[in-house]
């Protein structure tokens, strides 16, 4: 497929989407809608990850910092901005904290990189909670405007449909590329011209930009706020998990697995959290050592490839155990005799 | 403050500091030897913690004869781990860098998968049990017995894996592949045998220090996160890769933790740990994190 035809594939994927989603409040219960909302956060969430992370190969566990900046932001100014103006701030004060995270840590690679931003995210985390402690004398925050149900159900759906726009449409910009270029070899990139830590700095933002504005979104969903709910380190790493299962390099992949796992998350976790988290862990570990591409990388060929190794592996395996190895070593070694 | 209060508070740090060191040592051991931050270092603590407590519980058996016992346990799962999922991911990965983050993505599933593994089987509530409870009375200072058995008996190991790795040829090895994981195998190191058993041994030493700190405080399921970032802090701090430096910082970590909480208040306890932990890696990176080549 050429370029061109991809977009246009993608373009009316999502409309498609969009249109589907639009109409789940018409018909859907109340039940059907809180789990659309889970999904179309973590769509948002994930599709936004990637869009820097998954290109740059730079693995940053700081969503949970931005969503949790953002829906604290959201939920002090709501009641004196509004809705709209909320969302906003929320979102461009988790930009800014990620402009400055990340020209602290962006000069980083790798292990580092994760490492601090895990650590940074904490750190947020432990002031806000020591600062709600000690100045302003709470522990969390009950929000008394709260807007219709479908008003937070179409913001969410915005924002959402936002990212994956943004990912489509970025792809083929020279930002889009800068990003992939770091990606695959920076020093490289930077020879080429390319002005890595802007880029950086910017993809990063972008990222923290989605994240704070799904978190202002989703702040007035639970209409009582505390540092240990919306800073929640799991928020975090199950957006990780979902970019990378479904993996992190392409477009559908995360938007997959946000459903797939949002729903999963919805139904088993009620009924048996511990079994949903330690399933996520598997399915992690196995998709980093199997699938590295994600689930998005998986092809008909990747299986019958497996299917044929297990098979030979397997046949090695049965004639080492049924003794025929053995027998024909015996067998070798008698011959030697005779000649 | 008088002598014996002072006293009472530098104990309570190095204490606290020998586990952090125990714990630090066998994180330093995977990461230093192999490239593998073990972010589920701490759930292996947790782990050798809630077999300890059901064996003393449930059991009545004695927590000192489970020493053993957790070590083995974690050991024997530390081998295992390896076996099926490092081992792979070192033969797949093209070059250091890739398994690096990609080990680090499985040591998050594992993570995942243990604590969810023990809050499902025990339950999320905090536990405990008595085990020599009794005061004892130091220089006009007093101390719970458990409470220095716990700090002489995490010395010993501590001090036991670095003479270890000082005296024996196995040790000299596992030196050597830190220095250059390259130059050791061309001198005939096999690291297909000692990557397993270094990454057990790491684990057994975090059951280890499980199975003594359940001996002193409460335990829960989500008890090992904290010492895992605080081991990353004492890598950090006292060098990476060098044991006697996360030793020595491990115990000054303890010590200073005691002193910041007396003068100000425990919730800043996380807040200063953290702000360390950043302000050490911005402003050393590579120094102390990173390996000379």
């Amino acid at each position: 497929m050429s370029p061109k035809q991809l977009l246009t594939r993608d373009l009316l994927v999502l409309f498609a989407l969009t249109g589907w989603a639009l109409s789940v409040p018409y018909y859907g219960s109340e039940f059907v809608v809180s789990m659309a909302l889970t999904c179309l956060m973590y769509i948002a969430l994930a599709t936004s990850w990637s869009l820097f992370c998954g290109s740059t190969r730079y693995l940053s566990l700081a969503t949970s910092a931005f969503f949790g900046i953002g829906a604290y932001t959201g939920a002090l100014t709501i009641e004196s901005q509004g809705w709209a103006t909320a969302i906003v701030l929320g979102a461009a004060i988790a930009t800014g904290v990620a402009v400055v995270m990340g020209a602290l840590v962006l000069h980083l690679r790798g292990t580092y990189f994760a490492v601090l931003t895990f650590g940074m995210t904490e750190l947020i985390r432990h002031a806000i909670t020591y600062w709600e402690k000690q100045v302003t004398g709470t522990v969390g925050r009950v929000l008394t405007v709260v807007p219709e149900r479908d008003t937070i159900y179409l913001t969410m759906l915005l924002i959402a449909v936002l990212a994956v726009a943004t990912y489509i449409g970025l792809r083929r910009t020279r930002f889009g590329l800068a990003l992939r270029g770091i990606g695959s070899d920076e020093q490289r990139a930077m020879t080429l011209g390319v002005d890595t830590r802007l880029i950086k700095i910017a993809g990063f933002a972008l990222t923290a930009a989605f994240a704070g504005a799904a978190g202002a979104a989703m702040s007035v969903r639970w209409t009582y706020i505390d540092p240990t709910t919306v800073f929640n380190p799991f928020i975090g790493f199950q957006t990780v998990l979902i970019a990378l299962i479904g993996g992190a390099a392409t477009l559908w992949g995360p938007l997959i697995a946000a459903i797939v796992f949002s729903l999963l998350a919805e139904t088993l976790r009620l009924e048996l959290p511990q079994i949903y988290m330690m399933t996520l862990g598997l399915l992690l570990i196995l998709s980093v050592l199997y699938l590295p591409g994600g689930l998005a990388s998986l092809r008909w060929a990747m299986l019958k490839q497996w299917r044929d190794d297990i098979r030979a592996e397997w046949k090695t395996k049965r004639y080492e155990w049924s003794g025929e190895k053995a027998r024909d070593k015996q067998r070798e070694r008698e011959r030697r005799v005779v000649l | 403050m008088s002598l014996g209060a002072w006293l009472e508070l530098l104990a309570s740090g190095v204490i606290t500091g020998s586990i952090y060191a125990l714990v630090a040592l066998g994180l330093n051991l995977q990461y230093g030897l192999m490239r593998i931050l073990n972010i589920a270092h701490g759930e292996f603590l947790m782990l050798g913690a809630f077999v300890t407590w059901v064996a003393a519980t449930h059991l009545g058996w004695s927590p000192l004869a489970m020493i053993p016992l957790s070590f083995a346990l974690t050991f024997v799962l530390g081998l295992l781990i390896h076996r099926l999922w490092f081992k792979r991911l070192t033969d797949t990965s093209p070059n250091v860098d890739v398994f690096e983050a990609r080990a680090l993505m499985v040591c998050f599933g594992l993570m995942f998968l243990v604590q969810n593994f023990a809050s499902w089987v025990w339950g999320g509530e905090l536990r405990g049990y008595d085990y020599l409870t009794e005061p004892v009375h130091v220089g006009g200072a007093q101390f719970a017995a458990n409470k220095l058995l716990v700090l002489v008996l995490s010395l010993l190991f501590a001090a036991a894996l670095i003479v270890l790795l000082r005296t024996t040829l196995y040790g000299k090895g596992v030196r050597a592949l830190m220095q250059s994981p390259t130059g050791a195998q061309l001198v005939g190191i096999d690291t297909g045998r000692l990557h397993p058993l270094m990454f057990g041994i790491g684990l057994g030493l975090s059951g280890v220090a499980g199975c003594l700190l359940s001996m002193t405080y409460t335990i829960a399921p989500a008890m090992g996160e904290p010492y895992t970032v605080t081991s990353l802090i004492v890598i950090t701090l006292g060098g990476f890769g060098s044991m006697g430096g996360a030793l020595a910082g491990g115990l000054l970590l303890g010590v200073v933790e005691a002193i910041g909480m007396h003068f100000t208040s425990p919730s800043l306890k996380s807040l200063l740990s953290y702000t360390v932990f950043i302000a050490v890696l911005l402003l050393r990176p590579n120094g102390l994190f990173h390996r000379k080549r």
